[in-house]
């Protein structure tokens, strides 16, 4: 028996989502008990099934974790940090202001 | 072709048709839903437990069939008869037994099943037609996981294997009898409403099937089977399973849900 992973899709032009997973001793019944498990109740328009051993996987937190500070490349570098940003400049430019 | 039409010779063929149909797969759906809970592992659990539940939502819709061409109540038809009163084949008088026995079972059952279908898929009896064309869609599913199975035991090893070819040795006799026991199944081919006679669909059925039994070494069906195939002489297994399914419904046959 081995393990596979059962992706949906579940209406046409979605996304393939994790469903979950299943016990099969080959692909065969593992097509059945995937559309058992994920496909009977047309939840479903398409399945992918994977055998687990095909899966690439990468946990590595050196590749997927950088230590220093990105936050300029998120969207939220723009939107929520550069409102913060503005406040500082125009208080700045305030405080300039009664200089004069 | 409405049920307006039908002479009565034929009407009352076509009625002992939907009820031989109906029990068959209601029964079968019982004894397969014994599974629930035991099958050799969670995955097949499931899937044999959807198989089962599919068989007894094709006899809801074969008796209501029957009900809307002969008047009555689907659920009476259903749950209020006496064991003799039940007209499937007597396949289906045999209890689960052992895997192997469910799988050679209902294995026959679903190939023969087919063969019945495809010559009902054109049936004149339009409101027939359509209930099988909804029915084929679902057994499509069946007989790929019954293929699946009989492979595997056929081929997993001596002790699957013996009990596989053991079961179906006791069983082809009674198996034969899915495609038998109809009367007036020549005036349903005659009208159009099958297409052909029971014997035919019986002989198709074996044609297809007999080259993959040898292929995988198991045992060919017998020449004939002889005695009656549909009732009302009825196994002990069988009434014990009626007190089963009929238990809720005779506790109350009055209740509403």
């Amino acid at each position: 028996m081995q393990v596979y992973e059962v992706f949906r899709r579940e209406r046409e032009g979605g996304p393939m989502q994790h469903a979950g997973n299943l016990l099969a001793p080959d692909a065969e019944l593992a097509r059945h008990y995937a559309r058992e498990f994920y496909g009977r109740r047309q939840e479903s328009v398409r399945l992918w099934i994977v055998p687990r051993s095909a899966i690439l996987d990468l946990d590595d937190p050196d590749l997927l974790q950088p230590p220093f500070d990105r936050s300029f490349k998120k969207p939220a570098g723009y939107s929520t940090e550069i409102k913060a940003k503005l406040a500082t400049a125009r208080s700045r430019a305030d405080a300039g202001k009664g200089d004069e | 072709m409405s049920a307006q039409v039908l002479e009565t010779p034929v009407r009352t063929a076509l009625a002992g048709l939907l009820l031989a149909m109906a029990d068959d797969e209601f029964v079968l759906g019982f004894w397969d839903s014994e599974w629930t809970g035991i099958a050799p592992v969670l995955e097949e659990d499931v899937a044999f437990a959807s198989l089962a539940q599919d068989e007894v939502g094709h006899a809801q819709a074969l008796y209501q069939l029957l009900a809307d061409l002969e008047g009555g109540d689907p659920d009476e038809l259903a749950f209020g008869r006496p064991p003799e009163g039940y007209r499937h084949a007597r396949l289906l008088d045999h209890p689960r037994t052992d895997w192997a026995f469910s799988v050679a079972r209902r294995f026959l059952y679903d190939t023969a099943d087919a063969a019945r279908l495809d010559a009902l898929a054109a049936s004149a009896y339009e409101p027939l037609a359509g209930v099988v064309a909804k029915m084929r869609r679902e057994e499509t599913y069946h007989l790929l996981h019954m293929h699946a199975w009989v492979e595997r035991l056929a081929t997993g090893g001596e002790e699957p294997r013996a009990r596989l070819a053991a079961a179906m040795e006791r069983l082809w006799p009674d198996a034969l009898c899915v495609l038998d026991g109809i009367e007036g199944d020549d005036l349903l081919a005659e009208a159009g409403v099958l297409a052909e006679p029971m014997a035919a669909v019986r002989r198709r059925w074996l044609a297809g099937l007999v080259p993959e039994l040898a292929r995988l070494g198991l045992p060919a069906p017998p020449a004939a089977q002889t005695g009656a195939c549909r009732g009302p002489g009825r196994s002990d297994d069988f009434r014990w399973l009626w007190e089963q399914f009929t238990m809720v419904r005779r506790s109350d046959p009055e209740a509403v849900w």
